[in-house]
């Protein structure tokens, strides 16, 4: 277990069964190190596409969970138990990204050559000025105390961003193979949901 | 039970109860020595600083010996001492500041001549539990699960660590105890269900939102308040007595002993009201003067209010972190001996639209959590997966003195993040990283983990040095950090320097010293058992000698009647245990003679009593 081996086996060694995630046989809990190259797609057995069936992951979340969760390794040696903290570690990074729609979809892109959020942070044109403006009001209906409006300015950020999550998930789902203007308008939208979160924060505080 | 298997008991180090607890056969259960299920979280020291009593005994004695009765130490754990405030002030025994040589901020609470260490304290509890656990099965336990609030942070977590090690114990787990009770509460329903624990402790407030599937217990949010507990109900009603005292008598409650008496009549007054309408407060003040007060439960609830509001807006914090509205709550599980406050559940059934659920019982539900997480860990089941969280967001402080976060709060454990640091100067070869944990956007409102100090860069131009600095949090809630040079792939080493807490040689010293009093005290218990057996055998053979000296030899009989009497002064001398069982036993030997005749005398006798019948 020294050296982090690069190949990722396709049978346990020691029980030959067939490994749907690369770090751990789900038939004897047999734990390997995390390959390099292994995305968190692989690393949860999932094909590498944006559509997935969200209890599915769930599902291989709490089956890959269940072998390599550090309690199940209590009488193991320390470097067993070392390696099932940080198997679970990524384990957890992993889900924290692919059970969220935007940032699965970013994860993706930039697994597919897109650009990054720190390359390109442009938000497309619509965006500063339509948050600019529920910031005002926002800001307005609590000044004014004014709860109804506070609830109706939520559910229209809410109804936004859902909009915008539509047009990623159309965007998103034809990666790999989407033709690079598609790339940078899926990046826009991505930028663009951060400001409505922002605005949901505003107002769930307010 | 498998006998060769090492036993994993469940341990609550309570702030004012602990629990030990274990998973046998028939389900978890708490191990009671007779004395009751739980172990008053109280050390006495004596004017040396040596501990005298433990538990429902050093609790009784609390008044007489105000100053050297240590109670309530969970709130002094992993805090620094400049963060304890007016905490000092509430507290009859003396909390001063431990002078290190790395600056730390570490308290220590004065008893006597001598000085302990929170942790120190929290041993004596934890070796005492270990002990009763251990007389329960009739061999040494060793290794526990020990619970910590969940909203604890790496510092008191880690001095609970501390205090199991200096306890000779290995503490294989630390668990969150609403998620401690959320295990015991959902093992046998094994439903589908959205969980809200409410814990309120002695000390400490808790609530965690739990999404439980069958045999999966998977944490949402956690929020809380380490400071905040039955205690304060507690002081409330101290604060005011004593300010009525002061108004009718111009008396200032400020001895020890009395802040220690009248602590004990509020705790009553408030468990009375949970009962009745209205309780009477009594104190006598000497000289004649009584202070008599009849507090009536819509006072008391006018008092705590505060209190429970801060709880209530824990919960609400909790709920948005999960994402969730109070409605989305199947279920409200109440935990902690202070949830029997009926005005406690009142607000927190308003604020969930439900009647909590009360059929656990408080005291014991975490200890048995307790308990079950270490039969997972003993590898005795596999049936049960805990996905706990991170309480606090963890960061580092920036240039301007902003706390930036790298892992965000309510994160699943383990977890890490990666931070690339880089010099500011040609050829410097150490970075100096100050680690926080918190919520708040400064770091200086956030609480200060410890610095790191980020040594061996190889030195090059400034900025050209890349290191990647990995902070852990491992399924403890306990960080770790490492670092990696990209260029050079050169390991940097890290020295920690924490803001609290004792260093790895403090604690080794700590357990050495303990493991030596245990030693000490085993022998002082075979000098008294082997001075009771001298005395018994001396006395039994001086009997017979007194018998049936007569039909033994002379020389014999001098050698017993001498040997009798050099026994028994070597005896009262001696701290020898070895000397005096070897002594002990060359007289039993010496003695086979007279005790063989005089156990065929004695059958004669019986033999003619019978003839003659």
């Amino acid at each position: 277990m020294s050296s982090e081996s690069c190949t990722v086996p396709e049978k346990c060694l020691k029980c030959s069964a067939e490994l749907t995630s690369p770090v751990v046989c789900e038939g004897c809990h047999t734990l390997y190190p995390l390959p390099q190259r292994v995305d968190y797609f692989a690393l949860l057995g999932l094909p590498r596409t944006y559509a997935l069936d969200e209890a599915a992951v769930e599902e291989r979340y709490l089956a890959v969970s269940r072998h390599i969760h550090p309690d199940y390794f209590g009488g193991a040696s320390g470097e067993m138990q070392q390696l099932s903290i940080r198997l679970s570690a990524e384990l957890n990074e992993a889900i924290k990204i692919l059970r969220h729609p935007v940032l699965r979809a970013g994860y993706l892109l930039e697994l597919c050559g897109g650009a990054s959020a720190a390359d390109d942070r442009t938000v497309p044109p619509n965006v500063l000025s339509e948050t600019l403006m529920l910031r005002e009001e926002i800001e307005e209906a609590q000044s004014g105390g004014d709860a109804d409006e506070l609830r109706r300015l939520r559910d229209s950020v809410d109804r936004r961003r859902a909009e915008l999550i539509a047009q990623i998930a159309d965007l998103a789902g034809k990666l790999p193979g989407a033709s690079s203007a598609d790339k940078t308008s899926l990046r826009h939208s991505i930028n663009a949901v951060k400001y409505y979160d922002n605005m949901l924060d505003l107002l769930w505080n307010a | 039970m498998n006998a060769t298997k090492d036993i994993i008991v469940g341990i609550d180090l309570g702030t004012t109860n602990s629990l030990v607890a274990w998973s046998g056969p028939a389900g978890p259960e708490v191990i009671d020595d007779g004395s009751g299920p739980m172990l008053p979280s109280v050390v006495a020291y004596d004017e040396a600083g040596s501990v005298t009593r433990v538990g429902r005994d050093a609790r009784a004695h609390a008044i007489e010996q105000p100053r050297t009765t240590v109670y309530s130490i969970k709130r002094l754990m992993g805090v620094g001492f400049a963060e304890l405030g007016d905490e000092i002030a509430r507290l009859p025994y003396a909390v001063e500041r431990l002078t290190t040589q790395d600056g730390r901020d570490q308290p220590v609470v004065r008893v006597g001549q001598g000085k302990v260490t929170p942790q120190e304290v929290s041993a004596v509890i934890l070796a005492a539990l270990r002990d009763r656990a251990s007389r329960h099965f009739g061999r040494p336990v060793t290794k526990a699960v020990i619970t910590v609030p969940a909203y604890f942070d790496d510092a008191q977590r880690a001095a609970t660590r501390d205090a199991g090690a200096i306890a000779g114990l290995e503490v294989v787990r630390i668990i969150n105890e609403p998620t401690a009770a959320a295990l015991a509460y959902g093992l046998d329903r094994r439903d589908h269900a959205t969980v809200a624990v409410y814990d309120l402790g002695g000390g400490t407030f808790d609530v965690t939102i739990l999404k439980l599937t069958g045999d999966v217990f998977e944490v949402l949010s956690t929020a809380g308040d380490t400071h905040l507990g039955g205690d304060d109900f507690d002081r409330a009603i101290m604060d005011l007595a004593a300010r009525e005292i002061a108004e009718q008598y111009q008396l200032a409650i400020d001895s020890p002993a009395t802040r220690q008496a009248l602590r004990t009549f509020a705790e009553n007054v408030k468990i009375a009201l949970s009962k009745q309408e209205n309780a009477t407060l009594e104190i006598d003040l000497g000289a004649g003067r009584v202070y008599r007060r009849v507090l009536t439960v819509g006072e008391f609830e006018g008092m705590i209010a505060p209190d429970v509001e801060r709880t209530l807006a824990s919960c609400r914090t909790a709920l948005r972190d999960a994402r969730l509205q109070a409605e989305d709550i199947d279920q409200v599980v109440m935990v902690g001996g202070s949830t029997r406050v009926p005005y406690v559940r009142r607000r927190v059934g308003e604020l969930f639209g439900r009647s909590p659920y009360t059929a656990l019982d408080p005291d014991q539900v975490v200890a048995l959590g307790a308990a079950i997480q270490a039969s997972v860990l003993a590898g005795e089941r596999r049936d049960l997966l805990l996905l706990d969280v991170t309480p606090l967001s963890l960061g580092i402080e920036t240039m301007g003195g902003a706390m930036g976060k790298l892992i965000m709060k309510n994160t699943k454990v383990p977890c890490q993040a990666t931070e690339t640091f880089t010099t500011f100067q040609d050829g410097q070869t150490a970075v100096k990283i100050n680690v926080l944990q918190g919520e708040r956007e400064l770091a200086r409102d956030c609480r200060t983990l410890g610095e790191f100090n980020l040594t061996g860069i190889p030195p090059m131009p400034a900025g050209m040095p890349k290191v990647d600095v990995t902070f852990l949090i491992d399924q403890n809630g306990i960080l770790s950090v490492s670092a990696r040079e990209q260029r050079s792939g050169t390991v940097a080493a890290i020295q920690i320097v924490p803001a609290h807490g004792l260093t790895a040689d403090e604690v080794r010293r700590m357990t050495e010293e303990s493991i030596a009093h245990a030693r000490d005290d085993m022998q002082a218990h075979r000098l008294i058992d082997l001075r009771n057996q001298v005395a018994f055998d001396t006395h039994k053979a001086e009997q017979m000698l007194s018998r049936y000296g007569a039909l033994i030899d002379a020389p014999l009989r001098e050698r017993i009647r001498d040997g009798l009497q050099a026994l028994r002064t070597f005896a009262e001398q001696t701290t020898d245990n070895d000397e005096l069982a070897k002594r002990l036993q060359a007289f039993d030997e010496m003695t086979v003679p007279l005790a063989e005749v005089g156990m065929s005398a004695g059958l004669r006798a019986a033999l003619d009593t019978g003839a003659r019948r």
